[in-house]
């Protein structure tokens, strides 16, 4: 069975900058990938969306690169590049033909350490952030989302959302974006990753020429909150001129690597993967109530959530939803699934992996995710361990954890 | 720069019932791809039954004379594959994404699927009704609706003009007989494509393509029905449609061009340098995003809808409503300019290395390379189209970028639609 981590070596250098490479000949594609240990997580309320804002600000210019060049750059080597920013983490990709890529180092050596903040491109690149914010505030699921995570987290940054505040991001400061900047990015707190058909010693000695002069920057400032315990549920509703109701239930879950994930992926999986899964059975076949539902529990370095999310149908009404998914988890804290179930749900988490990670920057990304929230190596033992996971102990999961006293409910009703 | 060119290994069968089978091998993951294209969408619907075809896609996986949707859905769920129907504008396609060791199930429910839907009236009645929820859902996404209008004005008089999802008066009325008839009709081997890519031995599956397939029977009598050609509208036309929303959305643009257009590479060409290319390098993402900071989502091409029809030459940008006039007379600003002159040599340059250089991404997957065999099979294209197509852009001038502009871009005759707090 294929295993993303096979042959994936790591290299320190000596000011603490972690390189995974994966070296395979198969396609001539390299993905260049870095990552640095920062995101909304890292954030104090008053200056939320930083981390997502800096982002775009590192697409501005540096001291060796004009504004516009490292898009100029991509498009001239028939590249590609973006990048993302999540709760824990800030990653910037590029993909390029083998033959040309190692111009991907030299740019991200140059933004860690010589991004520019010009204040004409900082007060425009604002309000594009803006926009971006409020394509979320017309959707139907984004403003339900946020509701959500800041009520199930009262204390613990996971309270606000990636992309920030709106209030926060017009209040924002060029100079406060460039301190963060200087906190935040620096090899200490940074992965490299390069995955495809190159050749490992020569991409580390021009890793270290480039990457190597960069002082280690300080340490980085743990993230201190500590969400407390839940006990009684939250409920909360948003009014929207909306066509159809939504519900989102979202029960507090583990960190990653911690003993009871595999069985509430197992759970996530059987609960809302593909058309044999029971909230697909209940929801779309027997009661007819929604257009669509999913179930979502991603791995993250704090004890995060495990949501589940309805489209309800018009004429439906949306308490009533929620009532079929409490039953559909009452049932599975009082019996054990049985055998088939349980092996088609492990089934599909293993092929879809496997499925899942053709492409050569799915690769790079899942390595570098896992060494940034954890290590890479626990991706190694993925398979393992849901194979481990028992009928007994998926029960005993959701009787801990998909608990009313630790839910949280959102209704997105009609205005 | 040398040019990496996807080194594709491919072949093409005919068995004696028409069915056309593409095979490539491609064994870097455990893994295959199987996409069945049948020649039939909407495009062959009429009006007063819009949504039918794109009904009849999704509902092949809904039950055949052997097995029940249930079945279908244990059978792949099983072997932790992935399986998907749909029916689109002049393609139904069912694709599975497997793990090697499961191809032979995953053709055997296609052909299952493909030749014997039984569309059972319970399961037509659920997808109606989840259509219908679908369909009011739209509502709640601007971008959508007014991508929607615009179509309804730049492909007036032909079935391209509705939404695939068809309207919350035509789906009612669509019954498990016309869909049946729908599939008896369009649904025959010498309409279809079945393309294999992946980890798999070409010999081994020929055979079981061949027992599968084989006994379907030709229709001798099949003759793809005329469809009415889009016309390039003669006069500009606005549409204003007020939502509370926090943003506009702003479609501007006329038809474009079909995939067999002779300026499809000049056109994609001239959609890099303005509007559709990596980063905010393209004129229009530069100047309306990157230097004005009008908005987070804007572009613009006229390739990339191309079909057997021509698709939409299309400007999107979703911005704050105070930004509208400037935002709309920026899109129309760059959309004159196009036309007007000829681009610059470093600007065509920069294009060309960027199509050229990028097109070895577009085999990176089982499916990708699946697709392409469709496209290749579709369009006449021919296996050796990477190499072709790296020589004939590489071979463009800025002069052939004008030629195309001026040929099918008109700044005169753009149809305006904005959706917001208009």
């Amino acid at each position: 069975m294929f295993d993303i981590t096979e042959g994936v070596e790591r290299t320190r250098l000596a000011n603490g900058l972690t390189v995974l490479t994966r070296e395979r000949h198969d396609r001539p594609i390299v993905t260049s990938i870095i990552w640095y240990r920062v995101g909304s997580r890292n954030e104090e309320a008053g200056q939320t969306g930083k981390s997502h804002f800096l982002e775009h600000m590192l697409f501005k210019g540096t001291d060796r690169y004009g504004k516009g060049e490292i898009d100029l750059i991509t498009l001239e080597r028939g590249g590609a590049n973006n990048a993302f920013t999540d709760t824990d983490f800030t990653a910037y990709y590029f993909n390029f033909a083998a033959d040309r890529w190692p111009v991907a180092l030299e740019i991200e050596a140059s933004r860690m350490a010589h991004n520019q903040f010009a204040p004409e491109e900082f007060a425009s690149e604002k309000e594009v952030v803006e926009e971006e914010l409020r394509i979320g505030l017309d959707g139907p699921w984004d403003a339900l989302d946020q509701a959500v995570w800041a009520a199930a987290f009262q204390q613990h940054p996971y309270h606000h959302p990636v992309i920030g505040w709106l209030e926060d991001l017009e209040r924002a400061t060029r100079e406060e974006m460039e301190a963060y900047y200087r906190r935040w990015y620096h090899p200490r707190n940074a992965t490299l990753v390069i995955a495809g058909d190159f050749d490992t010693r020569d991409a580390l000695a021009r890793v270290g020429e480039l990457f190597g002069p960069i002082p280690a920057g300080p340490a980085p400032r743990p993230v201190a909150s500590r969400e407390p315990g839940q006990s009684g549920e939250r409920r909360l509703i948003l009014k929207r001129p909306t066509e159809m109701e939504r519900l989102q239930v979202a029960y507090r879950a583990p960190e990653v690597g911690h003993p009871d994930s595999p069985p509430l992926q197992v759970l996530a999986t059987l609960l809302g993967t593909g058309k044999t899964s029971r909230l697909y059975r209940r929801l779309e076949e027997r009661d007819q109530s929604v257009t669509h539902h999913s179930v979502d529990y991603q791995d993250r370095i704090d004890p995060t959530l495990f949501v589940i999310r309805a489209e309800v149908k018009p004429g439906c009404a949306v308490g009533e939803v929620e009532r079929a998914v409490a039953e559909e988890i009452d049932r599975l804290r009082q019996g054990p699934v049985a055998d088939e179930e349980l092996r088609r749900a492990k089934q599909l988490i293993k092929a879809r992996f496997v499925l899942g990670h053709e492409q050569v920057a799915d690769q790079a990304i899942a390595l570098g995710m896992y060494e940034t929230i954890h290590r890479y190596e626990h991706l190694a033992g993925l398979f393992a361990r849901i194979d481990g996971v028992g009928a007994d102990e998926v029960r005993r999961a959701a009787a801990a954890y998909l608990v009313e006293d630790h839910c949280t409910v959102g209704q997105l009703t009609h205005a | 720069m040398k040019t990496s060119v996807p080194r594709l290994k491919a072949e093409r069968r005919e068995l004696a019932n028409g069915l056309v089978v593409l095979l490539s091998e491609n064994h870097a993951l455990p893994a295959v791809s199987v996409n069945a294209v049948v020649k039939a969408g909407e495009r062959f619907v009429p009006d007063e039954l819009a949504g039918l075809g794109s009904l009849a896609g999704e509902l092949l996986d809904e039950g055949t004379e052997a097995r029940s949707s249930q079945e279908i859905a244990e059978a792949v769920e099983a072997t932790g594959g992935e399986l998907a129907s749909s029916g689109g504008y002049a393609t139904t396609q069912l694709s599975a994404t497997l793990l090697a060791g499961d191809l032979a199930l995953g053709l055997e429910l296609v052909a299952d699927m493909l030749r014997r839907p039984s569309f059972p009236e319970d399961r037509v009645a659920l997808e109606v009704s989840r259509r219908l929820a679908e369909i009011r859902a739209r509502q709640d996404e601007p971008r959508l609706l007014a991508s929607d209008a615009f179509n309804e004005i730049v492909f007036a008089g032909t079935p391209q003009r509705r939404p695939l999802a068809g309207y919350a008066e035509t789906v009612p009325r669509v019954t498990r007989a016309d869909l049946a008839a729908h599939h008896r009709r369009f649904f025959v081997p010498n309409n279809t494509l079945l393309a294999i890519a992946g980890d798999f031995d070409a010999a081994t599956v020929g055979v079981e393509v061949e027992q599968l397939f084989g006994g379907w029977a030709r229709d001798p009598a099949f003759r793809a029905p005329a469809v009415p050609a889009p016309r390039m509208q003669t006069a500009p036309a606005t549409r204003l449609i007020r939502k509370e929303k926090e943003q506009v959305n702003i479609f501007l643009g006329h038809l474009g061009i079909a995939r067999t257009d002779p300026d499809y590479h000049a056109v994609r060409l001239l959609d890099v340098i303005l509007g559709d290319s990596p980063g905010l390098t393209s004129r229009i993402p530069r100047v309306l995003r990157d230097e004005q900071g009008l908005a987070y989502a804007v572009y613009c091409h006229a390739a990339r809808g191309a079909g057997l029809d021509p698709g939409r030459f299309a400007a999107y940008i979703g911005t704050s409503p105070g930004n509208q006039a400037r935002a709309v007379a920026g899109l129309r600003e760059q959309i004159g300019l196009i036309a007007a002159a000829a681009p610059t040599q470093d600007e065509v340059r920069g294009a060309r290395d960027y199509l050229t250089g990028s097109f070895v991404f577009e085999f990176e997957t089982n499916a990708q390379i699946a697709q392409f065999l469709v496209s290749a099979e579709t369009y006449g294209l021919g296996f050796d189209y990477p190499q072709r197509f790296v020589a004939e852009v590489g071979r463009l001038t800025p002069g052939d970028v004008l030629r195309a502009a001026r040929r099918h871009i008109s700044p005169d005759r753009l149809t305006l639609v904005v959706v917001g707090p208009v």
